[in-house]
């Protein structure tokens, strides 16, 4: 399986060049384009059977849908886009054992070796960070597609890094995070705009975006009229 | 379970790999901590346990890190047994930074446990004065409404009531007890309050009053009592709980505030109905203990007004005692009237705050009212 990042960054695709016999598991709803031997198979579980209705149930709580496309080619050099819900950019992220846990909706595809659960990240994460209080876990060996809205970033870290709360994309469960005070006096945090701040630590890879979709949301809710 | 062969699942991190981490098995064999990963050429890493240093960290707080002392390399594992394992085949070595590490999870876990106490604390305190400012926000409401409402529901809930044969008005016991009723009337907390009696053939010792003013006495009651003052009193508790409008409460406690605050806003027809029903089943036969007390000593004001010595009041509950006994003191605690010795030493305590007044007897015949039943 191979893969093109098409029409970056703003409004990315990923096109993909199957060959026969070879499948992707994708987000629902993510298919922009394909060739016609390739075969749909929409379940609840990953493929190759594990999984089922209670992880389906545990990916919706994360933010994700609790049907999976299992995408298989029937015949050579198949082709298959997808795309992101939001404008924004894609990533490729190469799996070699291990977990990376993807905040809820960036999780776009994956090769069917990896296995998509969902983590509890604690009452004080969810309420602090704003992000979702189910994180999506992915592991095993593969090829990992996050989607992100506006552009997205990795950073290696090695120590500490702060991100700003609704940022985070996904990360390597290596690293830990807390919810801090961007800077030293609470009422300065607020008033510089920051607030509260992801405090990442340890060793591993972050992919934040730049943009929140709540941010647009806060700013274009109070203009709209109503129903 | 063989030691030496037990192996964890983790991951390394190392500049030679692609990507700088990768997934891997790891055991722990003759001094060593060998992580054999799964990408290309399959290469085996090591440290030495003498050389390890510990971390603890990633996402869940519990992953177990070994770094080499340059920090090139480091081999890690979320396995809970890894750590036990680590200071087996370490033969003390480790003892002391695996104890330390130990010590930081658990003041985590303490302090976890300390915040999630705190903010069960600060949910049961929020709850706690929530029920009581909803309470408080019923009264408030019920004292904005009309006497009408209470008149409606008294008189549906009369209505649909198999209450007894009831005495005609002309009968000597109706006419006694309407005109201590007339007596007290000018002293009601709400001027404008219509009370009517109805005298029903019932040999309890009972009487009830309904919301809007409505009273309902047995003759069990008019045969029982040793004197007109002691009717008077029982009378002058019952009007109370008509003027301080326990009906009505009780019906707001038994709908939920949700229902008070719709009467308050509106929708008035379907509540009163509903109230009606409500106040068959439970006002009449229990108020709250509070409301009880709260009656006898309104009763006591209206009775010392009308010039009427409270003191029968606390006769008749005297007698009530002697007839029945008191209620065991564990029972009488959970149960929604108060004892009668209470009652009478409350009755008692609160006459002392009233000025002095020369008591007048009622020119009432209680001896014709009684042989004409």
């Amino acid at each position: 399986m191979r893969h093109e990042m098409l029409c970056q960054p703003a409004s990315t695709a990923v096109q993909f060049k199957l060959d026969q016999g070879e499948s992707l598991t994708c987000e629902v709803g993510a298919m922009i384009a394909m060739s016609s031997g390739l075969s749909v198979q929409t379940t609840s579980k990953s493929r190759g059977g594990g999984g089922g209705i209670v992880k389906g149930l545990k990916r919706m709580f994360s933010g994700e849908s609790f049907f999976l496309n299992h995408f298989t080619a029937e015949a050579p050099e198949q082709t298959l886009l997808i795309g992101p819900t939001m404008l924004g950019d894609c990533v490729h992220h190469a799996m070699r054992g291990g977990t990376v846990i993807v905040q809820g909706s960036s999780w776009l595809a994956s090769s069917p070796d990896i296995d998509i659960d969902t983590s509890w990240q604690g009452f004080t994460s969810a309420f602090f960070s704003g992000e979702s209080m189910f994180w999506v876990k992915c592991s095993g060996q593969g090829d990992l597609f996050l989607s992100s809205y506006g552009a997205i970033h990795c950073i290696e870290i090695d120590g500490t890094y702060t991100i700003d709360t609704g940022h985070i994309v996904a990360f390597e469960d290596t690293l830990k995070f807390n919810i801090g005070k961007a800077s030293r006096s609470l009422i300065g945090s607020f008033l510089g705009g920051e607030g509260l701040v992801c405090k990442f630590q340890g060793q591993g890879k972050l992919y934040y975006q730049s943009h929140t979709p709540p941010a647009l949301g806060a700013l274009l809710g109070p203009k709209l009229k109503p129903k | 379970m063989n030691q030496h062969n037990q192996s964890f699942s983790g991951g390394v991190f190392h500049p030679s790999i692609p990507g700088g981490r990768a997934g891997a098995e790891i055991t722990i064999n003759r001094g060593e901590i060998i992580a054999y990963t799964q990408c290309d050429g399959q290469p085996v890493f090591s440290i030495p346990i003498n050389q390890c240093q510990l971390d603890l960290g990633g996402a869940s707080g519990r992953m177990l890190f070994c770094r080499t002392p340059d920090g090139q390399l480091t081999i890690f594992s979320e396995d809970k047994h890894f750590a036990q394992a680590l200071d087996l085949h370490s033969g003390g070595l480790l003892g002391n930074q695996i104890n330390t590490l130990k010590r930081a999870v658990r003041s985590e876990s303490k302090k976890l446990g300390f915040w999630i106490l705190a903010s069960s604390l600060a949910c049961a305190l929020i709850l706690f004065i929530g029920y009581f400012a909803m309470l408080w926000a019923a009264k408030a409401t019920i004292a904005s409404l009309p006497i009408s409402i209470d008149e409606k529901i008294g008189k549906l809930a009369l209505d649909s009531m198999d209450v007894g044969k009831r005495l005609d008005s002309a009968h000597p016991a109706s006419k006694l007890v309407q005109s201590i009723v007339d007596k007290l009337q000018p002293h009601a907390a709400i001027p404008n309050m219509k009370f009517k009696v109805i005298v029903v053939e019932d040999p309890q010792v009972n009487a009830f009053a309904l919301p809007g003013g409505q009273i309902v006495v047995f003759t069990g009651l008019i045969r029982e009592a040793t004197s007109a003052e002691q009717i008077a009193g029982v009378l002058a508790h019952e009007m109370s709980h008509a003027t301080l409008r326990h009906g009505l409460q009780s019906v707001s406690q038994s709908l939920g505030i949700v229902a008070a605050i719709q009467l308050f806003v509106g929708d008035i027809g379907g509540l009163v109905a509903l109230g009606a029903q409500i106040a068959q089943q439970s006002i009449l036969t229990s108020y709250s203990r509070t409301s009880e007390t709260e009656a006898d000593l309104e009763g006591a004001r209206m009775l010392h007004a009308a010039k009427i010595d409270p003191q029968a009041m606390a006769e008749f509950f005297g007698l009530l005692k002697e007839k029945e006994g008191d209620i065991p003191d564990a029972i009488a605690w959970i149960s929604t009237h108060p004892q009668h010795s209470t009652r009478i030493e409350n009755i008692k305590n609160h006459q002392k705050s009233f000025p002095a007044t020369q008591y007048e007897p009622l020119d009432l015949n209680l001896k014709e009212a009684q042989e004409a039943l």
